[in-house]
Parts: C-alpha cells; structure tokens; sequence
C-alpha cells in the first residue's frame, strides 16, 4: 500500500454542518472508522480532495430505546454494537453480525454507518494501483470491462458487509440526510445490485441513523462462511429472523450478504408462514436461498461451493432458531 | 533412546534450578520487543534519507526494448533514476547457479521484476518519477505451470537451460527394483501442494549511505544473512568487501524469506550510490510476496512397497517443482526434497527423480522446512493409505521402521541421535491414540478424528554454500576493566532466539550473571563473520563455538584467579562470579578481581571460539551423497485432532500434541515456541495458504487473501521435549525449530480421514476443496479391500 495522497480535512460538530461540507467540496469523502476508506485510498480506489471527519458527530453516536423501536446511530461502532445489552437480547442477529466483522481492532473503529455503506469488493478490484494497470483495470474504476463477467454491462463487485443482512432480515430504517432534509426509507432501499452504486444515497446524503423495530417473540441469528474465524469478508452471510407460534411459523425472514452486489432478502418465503417447519419446508427454504443468491468469482474461493454451503448455513441457523423458540 | 552413552555436563540441573542451559529464560531480546524499544530496519533514524522505490514489471514475461528515464531524471526533487544498466553482475546464493541481477536487463521474467528504481526526496516525488519512467517492451510467451514450462514448444526463460529445466535430479541408493520385488504391496499415489509464502511479520527494508568522500557503503537490512548480503553487495557494486558494512538490526521475522541476497537490497545500494546520499527503501507487503522465495509448487509421484508387516522395502519418489523465475536457492531445494526422504526411517532402497524447472512467476526459495515439507507430506500420506490396505495401525507402521542410531542412511547421512521412538511412545499416549483413533464421536455432520505423522530436519547443513576452509562458526568473547562479558556474534537473531541460546552457552560454562553479559551481533565492522540464520545451523554451530570460546575464556579466567589466590589451576573452585580456594571457600575472590588479573600486563582479553564439522560429516562419497549432510537430525511426533463439517467441508484443529527430540533443550520455553510455531506453519500451508496467480498476476498478495491463521484457528498445542543427548551438539542439542514442522500436513490428512473416510492428497485443506472430496470420492476403504495386493494408480 501507498502513502495516502494529501486531502484536507474537516471535523464537523453536527450533521447538518456535515452535509453542508459536503456540498462545498464535491470530491469529498465522509470518514468515520476510516477501516474501509483508509486502505482502499492507500491502494489508489478512489482518491479525495476532502474527508469530512464524522467523529464529532454526537448525535449519530446515539443508540437508545425510541419506544419499540431501537435508534442506533450510524457513527456507532461494531464493537459497541455487539456487546450493547439491547442488541444482544432482542437482535441477536445484528449483535453477531456486528461481531463477524474483521477482528476487536477494526470493530473498536469501524462504525455502522461504514458497515453499511462498505465499498463492493471483488479480486479484480481490490489490488494495488500497479496489478490493476497490469490488468488493464476493470469497469469500476478506471476502465471498461467487468472481469467477472467480461461481456457483461454492468460490475458485478459483491457487497460484503455483514451487518446488512442482520439489520435487512429485522425489518430495519435508515434516517438520510441531504441537502433538502432528512428522509426515511427501508434499509432494503438503500441498495441497487450494482457493484459500482450499490448505494441509492442521494448527493450530499449522509446516513445518520438506522431503527430497528423490537418486535416481541422474534429470534434471530446471523453466521457467515469463511476460511478463518477473524479477519476474513464474508464468502456469504446468512440473517435468519423467526417468529414461533406453537407448531407453526410465524414469520420468516433471510437475508444473504457477499452473493451479489448487495444484501439480498430472500423472496418467496411467505409460503412457509402457518406451516410447521418439517423437511418439505426447509428444502423449500433452501430452495428460495439458492434462488435468490448469484455469488459471482469475486473471491477466490470456488462459486460453486458458496452456493451449496450458503442454503446450508441457512438450513442451520432456522432449524436451530425454531428448537429454540419451542423452549421460549 | 538410540544415543551413545555419555555423560552430560549439566551444571545448572544438577544443583536445582538450571541457570545456564536447560534454562527457561526469557529471551534476551524480549523486553526491547514487548516495549516497543527495539529498532527494525524501516524505524531508523536517518536524517534526510532520500525515498528509495522500485519501479516493477507489469508484464510476466517481456523483452526490454528501451527503458528511458529521462523525463523521470529531470523531475525537480529526484537525486538518482537507475536501470539495469547500474548492475551488470548476475547475483544468486548458490555460486553455481547466479542468474538474476537487482534490475533486469534486457528481460523481464516475473509480474514485479524489478526494472528500474529512483530515489527522491519524498514519497510523492519518487511516485512521481516512477509514473515518468517509458518503458517499451516485446511480450513473450510465458509459462505459469511447471507443465506448461516442460512443453517440447515452451519458450526458454533462460537460454542456458533447455526445457526450462533449472536442475534434473536422478538418485538411486540401494535396490529399488528388488525391494518392490520382495513387498507384499505396493502402491503408487500422487499428490499435490500449492505454493506457500512465508508472511513473516516484517515487510522488507532497507537502509543504504553512501560516504561520497571515501566511496564507502554501510547497509542495514531484515537480512537472515548479512555475510551473504555483503559478499553480493560486492559482487554487485564492484566494491572491495573491506569498503561495505552490513548491519542487521532487529528483524520480525524470516522463515527462509530472507537467507538470500534480495533484489531490494542491492537496489538500495546503488540507488545511494547514484545519489550519493543515504536511501531508505520501503517495501509493501506485495512486494514481499513478489520478491517471494516461498515453497514451491509442488507435484509428487510416491511409490512404496511394504512387506505384509509394514516393513518398508523400497521408495521410488518422482518430484516436479515450479520454481519461479530465477535460480535463487531451488537446486538446494530439489535436491533436499530427494535426499532428506532418509534419515527419518530405515528405508533399504530410494529412487529418486527431481525437477526443478523456471516460470514466469516470483522464484521460490528456502522456506522453513526446505525441500523436505511436500516430499514428508506424500511420504507419510502413502505410508497411512498403505497401512490402512494392510489393515496395521500407522504407528505401528513407523515403529517398524526405526533407525537404530548411530548409523549411516543409504545416502551416507549420519545419525547420531535418534530420539523419534520416545517421541511417538509420548504422541500415542498424550494423544489417546489406541483409545480415540476411529472413535471420535461426532455430532450430526461434524466428524471428528485423529491422525499422527513423523518428521525430521537437519541442524545445519554440514557442507557450506562457500567452500573457504573456514570454521562453521566462530565466536569472540570481550572482557576488559569492567569485568563484563561482551559476546559477539555474527548469528542472526530473527525472533528465533539465536541470542539467547548464545547467551545462556556462554553464562552456563562461566557460571556469572546474565547481568554481566551482553551481546553484540551482526554488524560487519564488530562482530565475527557468520554464514547465517538458515538450515537451523545456528544452535548446533554457533552454539557450539559459543562453547568452545567461553571454555577458552575460562581458562584465563582460571589461570588468573589461581595465580591471585596464590594456588595451582587445579586447586582453583571456579564458582563463577567468584573463585575459591578448593576445599577452602574462605579464600575467595569476586569476579571483578579475577578479571583485574586476568588483564594484568595483557589488557582487553578476547576468546575466541569456533566449530568445524568434521569431513566425515560432510557427506559420503557416493553420488548425491553430500546433499541434506548434517551432523544431528532433530526428529518429530505429532497427532492432530480434527472436527470436519461435512457440509461446509471447513476443517477445525481441535488439538495437536508434538513431541520433538532436539538433543537436549537449551532452553525448553524457547524450543516449546519454536516448536508450536513449526506446528502452526505447517498448519498454515495445510488448511488455508497458498498463492495464486492469474496470467502471472499474484492475486492474493496482500494479507487478507493470503489466509495466514489467525489466532481463531489457533488450536492449543502440547509440546514434549525428548532429550537424545546427540555426541557433537552444544550440551546435546540439536535443532527444534523446522523438523515439527512437515509432519503436520499427513497428519491432518491422516485425522481427516479417520473422521471422513476421504483422504485428500492436495493441500491446502481450503473448504472448498474438502467439499469437493467429500461430495466426489468414494469413500477408499470400500475400494481397497477388495484388492489388497494390486497396485493402484492414483486417482486425486
């Protein structure tokens, strides 16, 4: 990795001042944790005259209790997240999520917001300045061919955050705010299946927060398949969200991260809901999570297997969450 | 335990509490480590020291048409632009085999071949001028598979070498072809290791002044070998030796990335000499993976034969290694790979045949465990498979195959200790062996199982890279007023803890306080010259020296306090800070006085000592006889526990238990570590690490791609400590750093199967490809039954 290239920098006291900074200065960058932005800048993806500095922010450190609902500000980090009693308790899928990121470095730094907002990543793109001239580049930065897929239109860069699907599978909000105000849409909104705007942020918007409803009897659980227990991006994570009554599902809800170029729900899942949750419904379930994931060769590890391996790891975490829920 | 009878001089032990050897002292160097005080290479204070950077080829094979630098030159804040016109002397670590220079000239044959470098004020400058260097060239054909590069239409590498065949290796000691004949079965399997790369913690650096008025070079470097830096440094600059200075400072690491002169280093000389200034040249983790010098990709053929009993009558090994781009020290590792497949068991007849051949991809090198992981891993594998047929146990298998030592290898190695039966007596019982293998219970898809493997390195190649009729090692003791003991040394201390061993031989045989010692290494202009940190010389040679000075030493010291106590030599009580009167411990003197003496009319003392292997240690006479030549193999036991996800193919270590006989530990903590940290290099290469290229391209050249363990897969690993008390080591010793550490691929392949039924012959044991054996191949032992006696093709 390079120095990183000279940038001013600005620390802003609210969110408001941040948002307005980054209308001045159009080739800006928001940093919080930095633990994206910071090596992919080393390694020359993507440059920045500014880096509006959210770490002054105090509104957007804020993680309370808004009735049934939990406001969890963008500027809160992983580490914080994973171990906050509320989290733990009620959404055991975003505090394992939130756990599954990297390693107890980068989460006493890297922020929510960040997790969200993580740049797409794929083997073609995540080289140095060098290896990517040597390989004429890619269509997301700075040249015209998708190297997954060459004759494809579009990049095929996976979103690998693993708070996404976590927060996706809850039913969560995201609180943007932009030049015109502050607006509100569902988490699942703010992603395109793009791997070069895989954000529907709007210029200048800045994601502040995220609500997640608190919905009684509701168990969760996030796992995620890697080669090593630290470290490692997901090669796929998997969100399940389960509601029980008696025998017979109540809700049902998946989400994937790392198998396409963002968090994907998992559609076609309603069917379960009233059924028990014998062998017929979760061969329909894993049937629906292979449908409705498209790992590309993003990684190095084989496609093929992502595939397999992803509606198994969803096999278990609902087959678990079920058992549980008959003791809750 | 198979070693002469001899009585040990155990100072330490026999009076309670070791002090000097057989210590568990910390290492010497540790408090400067764990407080952030010590100093690599890239911390330096250097005022003022011009940015030193590389610019690299993007092709993987090219012809240099024309490199112009001039508009790089012309940028304001740029003191030096060099090509490879700055260097016309090939370098390499084997005499015989130099075919690389610092900068390439005329062809590139790597993505990252270095072609030309600058040195700047600063870092934007020196990326500045990098982005103006022009370079024109004419692509060529290139060969990324040891396959592909054999081809009869390959295109050559280098124009010497016809099917890019670096070195063609054809040994056969004893009867191949009678001992396959008298086996009840044979069996003949291939198997396959990806290329794995060292990691080591510190990336590479470098530090080069030039002193313009006297045209003199000092250079500090991460270097294991700064003897072999210097001498290159010579070569490479047309310098006298007597004008350069090679310091090594602390270094984070080596694992046999460093036992070369490297590119970088040579670069960064002559980058300070063209800008007749001081360079400070950085490297990223890329480049450390480019610059390379990793275990090579690896093929292997392994054909056995075995009597119904387990005897083993005859091996026949064919290995292809892709090599990489240039010599480095790959005729070593060819070469070892065939040899070292003795010394571990009595094996009657081997045959062997080895290929070392060029790529376009970064040249492999010497890695912990040279030569000898991926030959054990095929070796010890088949052996399993063939028990297995033979329905014996595998340890059953090896006790049938012991050396009794000493004793000669076919190949004319020398085995003077021969710990390994203790080692695999305490593997079998710590690991529960009879009770467990084949009935661990799993859970639902989780499978669970154990398997155990062998292995062996030597300690320090007998036969040196140089032939220049000096000692092996030399070490030089300093006393003067102060009445401190200065050892210096020209070891490199790596983090393995060369310093330490030193220091505890040195205080063992003078019995005074570690306070009163200290130690210099590694600085040209001080220090004795050493060959350097590879093929785990050090404790063996150094250690050995470091005895022999230190006994030089003392008979001064005795000499003197005799002649103040007023009595003969042998009437002397030597109790190391003090002497006494034998039989009369009220006429004592301190140390401080003993010394006083001692410089009486002499002044500043120096003690040297130094050690020779002997010639008969050197290899025998016969053909191949002289290659993996040492005077004392370290030997390893280890079982492995697994939990294998049948439906994810991920594989858990649960645990390891290691025993290694390294002779006699000088320093059980040290060698627990070095052994735990054999174990998990070896797990490294067999669960997760491997580098991959596409089109030459290094795609997982960074430390997030290349998947290293991480302290998640750490398992707990029990070490035992067998001591053989080997006749020429330092106090018995012998290594214990890289002989643990091939054993580990078998025997999680060994564990996978008893938990699976799959055995699988490629490494690494990534989840992908343990899905993939386990949804693919017939379980093995379904099929072997049927024909015991039949000699099987391999199928992986």
């Amino acid at each position: 990795m390079g120095a990183l290239s000279e940038f001013r920098f600005f620390r802003p006291a609210s969110a408001a001042d941040a948002v307005r900074l980054r209308g001045e200065f159009p080739a800006s960058r928001f940093i919080a944790g930095g633990t994206d932005l910071l090596p992919n800048m080393r390694r020359g993806l993507g440059g920045a005259e500014a880096l509006i500095d959210l770490g002054a922010v105090a509104e957007m450190k804020e993680l309370r209790r808004d009735g049934e609902r939990l406001h969890i500000g963008a500027g809160v980090t992983l580490a914080t997240l994973a171990a906050d009693p509320i989290v733990v308790s009620r959404l055991p899928a975003l505090a394992q999520a939130a756990l599954a990121v990297a390693g107890p470095t980068h989460r006493s730094a890297a922020t929510l917001g960040g997790n969200l907002c993580l740049e797409t990543r794929c083997q073609y793109f995540n080289q140095s300045e060098h290896w990517r001239a040597a390989n004429q580049f890619c269509m997301k930065l700075d040249g015209d061919t998708c190297r997954v897929a060459p004759k494809s239109s579009r990049c095929y860069a996976a979103f690998s955050g693993d708070v996404a699907p976590a927060l996706l599978a809850l039913g969560a909000e995201v609180e943007l705010l932009g030049p015109q105000g502050a607006r509100r849409l569902p988490l699942a909104e703010l992603y395109v299946d793009d791997g070069m705007r895989w954000l529907a942020l709007g210029a200048d918007e800045l994601l502040v927060a995220v609500t997640v409803p608190l919905v009684a009897g509701r168990a969760s659980a996030y796992a995620k398949l890697r080669v090593r227990g630290a470290i490692d991006f997901p090669l796929a994570g998997v969100a399940v969200v389960l509601r029980r009554d008696g025998d017979t599902l109540a809700e049902l809800r998946i989400a994937c991260t790392g198998v396409s170029s963002r968090p994907e729900l998992i559609a076609g899942l309603d069917e379960l809901v009233g059924q028990t949750l014998d062998d017929a419904a979760l061969a329909t379930m894993e049937r629906q999570v292979k449908r409705g994931i498209q790992p590309m060769e993003t990684t190095l590890m084989s496609v093929p297997w992502r595939r397999r391996a992803t509606p198994v790891l969803a096999k278990r975490l609902v087959r678990r969450l079920w058992d549980e829920a008959k003791g809750g | 335990m198979n070693a002469p009878d001899r009585i040990l001089p155990r100072v330490g032990r026999a009076g309670g509490e070791a002090h000097g050897v057989g210590a568990r002292l910390p290492l010497v160097d540790g408090v400067e480590k764990v407080t952030g005080a010590a100093r690599y290479t890239a911390d330096l204070p250097a005022v003022g020291a011009l940015v030193g950077k590389i610019l690299r080829s993007a092709w993987a094979h090219a012809e240099l048409l024309e490199v112009d630098v001039s508009a790089a030159q012309k940028l304001p804040g740029v003191r030096a632009v060099i090509t490879g016109d700055a260097c016309d002397m090939p370098y390499g670590v084997i005499p015989i085999a130099q075919n690389e220079f610092p900068l390439a000239r005329g062809r590139v044959r790597y993505h990252g071949d270095p072609i030309a470098a600058v040195a700047a004020v600063d870092e934007a400058t020196a990326d500045a001028a990098l982005a103006l260097i022009r370079v024109k060239v004419r692509e060529q054909p290139a060969c990324f598979s040891a396959a592909d590069a054999r081809k009869p239409d390959a295109v050559l590498l280098h124009d010497n070498k016809p099917g890019n065949i670096e070195r063609e290796v054809h040994n056969e000691f004893g009867d191949v072809a009678a001992g396959f004949a008298a086996a009840d079965l044979v069996r003949e399997e291939t198997y396959q290791c990806a290329e794995v790369h060292h990691a080591m913690m510190e990336p590479n650096a470098a530090l080069a002044a030039w002193d313009v008025e006297r045209g003199h070079l000092t250079l500090w470097s991460v270097t294991q070998v700064p003897y072999y830096v210097h001498l290159t440094l010579a070569r490479c600059l047309k310098m006298e030796a007597a004008h350069i200075r090679v310091i090594k400072p602390f270094v984070g690491g080596g694992f046999g990335h460093r036992v070369e002169a490297l590119n970088f280093e040579v670069i960064c000389a002559l980058l300070a000499r063209a800008a007749r200034g001081t360079v400070r040249l950085l490297q990223t983790r890329e480049e450390a993976f480019l610059t390379h010098r990793g275990r090579p990709e690896t093929h292997i053929r392994m054909k056995l034969g075995l009597t119904r009993d387990g005897r083993v009558t005859a091996c026949e090994a064919e290995m292809v290694q892709r090599g990489g781009a240039y010599g480095g020290y790959g005729l070593v590792t060819i070469l070892y790979a065939g040899a070292l497949l003795n010394g571990l068991y009595d094996i009657p007849a081997v045959k062997y045949d080895g290929y070392r051949v060029y790529s376009n991809t970064p040249a492999c090198g010497a890695m912990r465990g040279h030569g000898t992981v991926n030959a054990r891993f095929a070796f010890e594998s088949l052996l399993d498979t063939m028990a297995g047929e033979l329905g014996l146990d595998p340890i059953d298998v090896r006790r049938r195959n012991l050396l009794k030592a000493p004793t000669d290898t076919i190949n004319g190695l020398k085995v003077m200790s021969y710990g390994l039966p203790e080692c695999i007596d305490w593997v079998e019982q710590a690991s529960g062996w009879r009770e467990r293998r084949g009935k661990l219970v799993g859970d639902g898809p989780i499978k669970r199982g154990l398997g155990m493997a062998c292995s062996h390195f030597v300690s320090g190649s007998a036969k040196p890279v140089h032939w220049s009729g000096e000692p092996h090692a030399v070490i030089v003791l300093k006393v003067d007023f102060d009445a401190s003991v200065t050892i210096l040394t020209g070891a490199s201390d790596i983090g393995q803890g060369s310093s330490t061993i030193i220091t505890q031989v040195v205080a063992e045989v003078l019995g005074i306080d570690y306070s009163r010692i200290r130690l210099i290494a590694t600085d040209s202009a001080i220090t004795p010259k050493d060959n350097g940190s590879y093929s785990s010389r050090v404790t063996f040679m150094v250690g050995n020296a470091a005895l022999d000075a230190a006994e030089n030493l003392k008979r001064i010291l005795v000499t003197a306090a005799a002649k103040r106590l007023g009595v003969s030599e042998a009437e002397v009580d030597w109790l190391g800070e003090a002497a006494a009167v034998v039989g009369d411990p009220s006429r004592q003197i301190p140390f401080a006085d003993v010394v006083e003496e001692a410089l009486v009319a002499t002044g500043t003392i120096t003690a040297k000592g130094t050690f020779t292997c002997p010639p008969e240690f050197q290899g025998g006479k016969q053909r191949g006889g002289a290659v993996g030549s040492t005077m004392g193999f370290s030997y390893a036991a280890q079982a492995v526990e697994v939990s294998v996800d049948t439906e994810l193919g991920t594989v858990t270590i649960d645990k390891v238990w290691t025993a290694i006989d390294c002779g006699f530990a000088l320093n059980p903590m040290s060698v627990e570590g070095q052994v735990q940290g054999a174990v998990w290099m070896g797990m490294g290469q067999a669960l997760c690490e491997e580098t991959v290229y596409e089109n030459g391209r290094h795609k997982a050249a960074n430390m997030l791609d290349y998947r290293v363990p991480t302290m998640a897969e750490s398992p707990e690993i029990d070490v035992h400590i067998v001591e053989s008390i080997d006749p020429n080591g330092p106090f018995g010793a012998k290594e214990a750093s890289e002989g643990p550490l091939s054993g580990f691929l078998s025997a999680l392949a060994a564990a996978v199967e008893d938990a699976t039924g799959a055995r699988i012959r490629q490494t690494p044991f990534t989840p992908d490809r343990v899905f993939d054996a386990l949804n693919r191949n017939p379980r093995p032992a379904a099929a072997a039954a049927a024909n015991p006696t039949a000699t099987a093709k391999g199928e992986a």
